[in-house]
């Protein structure tokens, strides 16, 4: 088991915060949705590529003098919102919050944060299994 | 953990703003036939309320907020009725604006609204219970 590598945990961290904060976006979005002139919400879809991504394997360029600048590595991801462009419908007082997607969008993310979890555990009952334990 | 902490208090103040549009909507609905009580008197005027989306800066969070209720200004109606004591000189009474079919469907979306921010924190509910599980 190599730990510095993107193990599942880290995966899995990344993951949850994503779902996390998306949740809290929807919730903004069901809050408001007789709010005149508020468009819907949504985070960026988290891709694969960012939950692989291992900050730590970065290079960093060597500074053999103090006014060297070694350049900063990426920033933690502070996962972007976006406001919805063409939504299905708007409605006369500007509101483009549609009650029946962002309940679908909530169960999804409900279901993507149970299925994290679970995956989890059962990584770490592997574990568990390799050290010997039940 | 966090973010979902931060969603129940969202969705907590969407349901307090729909709480109080539908204060606004029964104090509508019960004042349906207040007419005047003297000729030249205007009977109750319908309020309307609407909702910002406001930053807590307490909080860092944006919260949605019920504004104060303003009147509606359309018209008032008209009913003739000369026995009524504040009916003018050719028999008229001036009758609130409020529809009661326009309150109803209003108080059909509010409900409707405040079911969503509920159904909400039960999903975030359902998730931080979740993560609590991972502890065992």
């Amino acid at each position: 088991m190599e730990l510095d590598k993107p193990s599942l945990f880290s995966i899995v961290k990344k993951q949850l915060a994503w779902l996390a904060r998306r949740q809290e976006v929807l919730a903004q979005n069901i809050a408001n949705s007789d709010t005149p002139g508020y468009k819907a919400r949504d985070l960026k879809a988290l891709k694969f590529k960012d939950l692989v991504r291992n900050q730590s394997s970065s290079l960093r360029m060597a500074a053999t003098v103090d006014s060297h600048l070694t350049g900063g590595l990426k920033r933690a991801v502070e996962f972007k919102v976006e406001t919805n462009r063409l939504p299905y419908e708007t409605s006369p007082d500007g509101n483009s919050v549609i009650l029946e997607e962002q309940m679908a969008k909530i169960s999804e993310t409900g279901i993507s944060y149970r299925l994290t979890t679970e995956l989890y555990k059962k990584h770490l009952s592997m574990l568990r299994m390799a050290i010997g334990r039940r | 953990m966090d973010d979902l902490i931060k969603t129940m208090r969202i969705s907590g103040a969407g349901m307090r703003a729909q709480g109080q549009r539908l204060r606004v909507i029964s104090q509508n609905i019960a004042n349906a036939n207040s007419l005047p009580q003297d000729p030249g008197d205007n009977p109750y005027r319908r309020k309307v309320i609407t909702f910002r989306n406001v930053l807590d800066r307490s909080l860092g969070l944006e919260l949605v907020r019920a504004g104060k209720a303003r009147p509606d200004k359309s018209e008032f109606g008209k009913r003739y009725e000369p026995s009524h004591p504040a009916s003018d000189a050719d028999g008229y009474v001036l009758t609130p604006n409020v529809n009661p079919l326009i309150e109803m469907t209003d108080m059909r979306e509010a409900q409707r609204s405040y079911e969503a921010n509920l159904s909400v924190i039960k999903a975030s509910k359902a998730m931080l219970n979740q993560t609590i599980d991972l502890l065992r």
